[in-house]
């Protein structure tokens, strides 16, 4: 399935994008966690990094759908 | 009201989203942009967000709010872009029927945002930058 996966804050600067388009096979989050490390090999992703799919927080075991959005959330700085 | 925007945040704007008759206390929060950070000389900083989810853990900060401190209303906004040394930065403001609670409300609602918006500081020294977080 095509997820689009949305890069921020470092995480974009490290590779130079705000948006990857993939193609997953299974559907959690930690699949297309590995179908992102195929499509942006030099991209780190730590276990600071939180996700989420669409707009909610959710654990890479999450069921991602064709057409939602994955997000990859790095050590938030707000306030 | 909850928003992300790339305006000045405005502390008129925030009173009066949240003043209520049946709340005697107002309590208010401003993060402004700070010139130092461990030793060294900021010069501006820009802020990032992912504005939807970000707009949407304002609105669950707020429920809690209400459902733990009784409050009467909330504003939360944060501000993107480049900033200058002294701009507000995050404006909470949050009514409630009395002062113990407007307070205790207002702090745990900047300690979860904090926590949880998806919002992103990039600090620019002198020489330099960083990302900062927490």
């Amino acid at each position: 399935m095509k997820v689009a996966v949305q890069l921020f804050g470092p995480l974009a600067e490290q590779v130079g994008l705000s948006r990857l388009d993939v193609s997953v096979t299974g559907g959690t989050v930690r699949d297309v966690l590995a179908a992102v490390a195929v499509a942006a090999p030099t991209l780190r992703i730590d276990r600071s990094v939180r996700f989420a799919v669409n707009t909610d927080y959710a654990e890479p075991g999450a069921t991602v759908r064709e057409g939602d959005t994955v997000s990859l959330i790095p050590p938030v700085g707000g306030g | 009201m909850f928003k992300v925007t790339t305006d000045p945040l405005s502390l008129d704007e925030a009173y009066a989203a949240v003043r209520r008759d049946d709340c005697g206390a107002v309590a208010l929060f401003v993060g402004t942009v700070r010139d130092h950070h461990d030793g060294k000389k900021v010069t501006r900083i820009s802020y990032s967000a992912f504005s939807e989810m970000a707009v949407k853990e304002f609105a669950a900060i707020a429920a809690e709010a209400a459902a733990r401190w009784k409050t009467g209303a909330m504003y939360i906004a944060h501000r993107t872009g480049a900033l200058a040394i002294g701009d507000a930065s995050v404006l909470i403001a949050v009514s409630a029927p009395h002062r113990a609670e407007a307070f205790e409300a207002c702090r745990h609602a900047i300690e979860a945002l904090k926590k949880m918006a998806p919002v992103w500081k990039e600090e620019f020294y002198e020489t330099g930058k960083a990302w900062i977080s927490g």
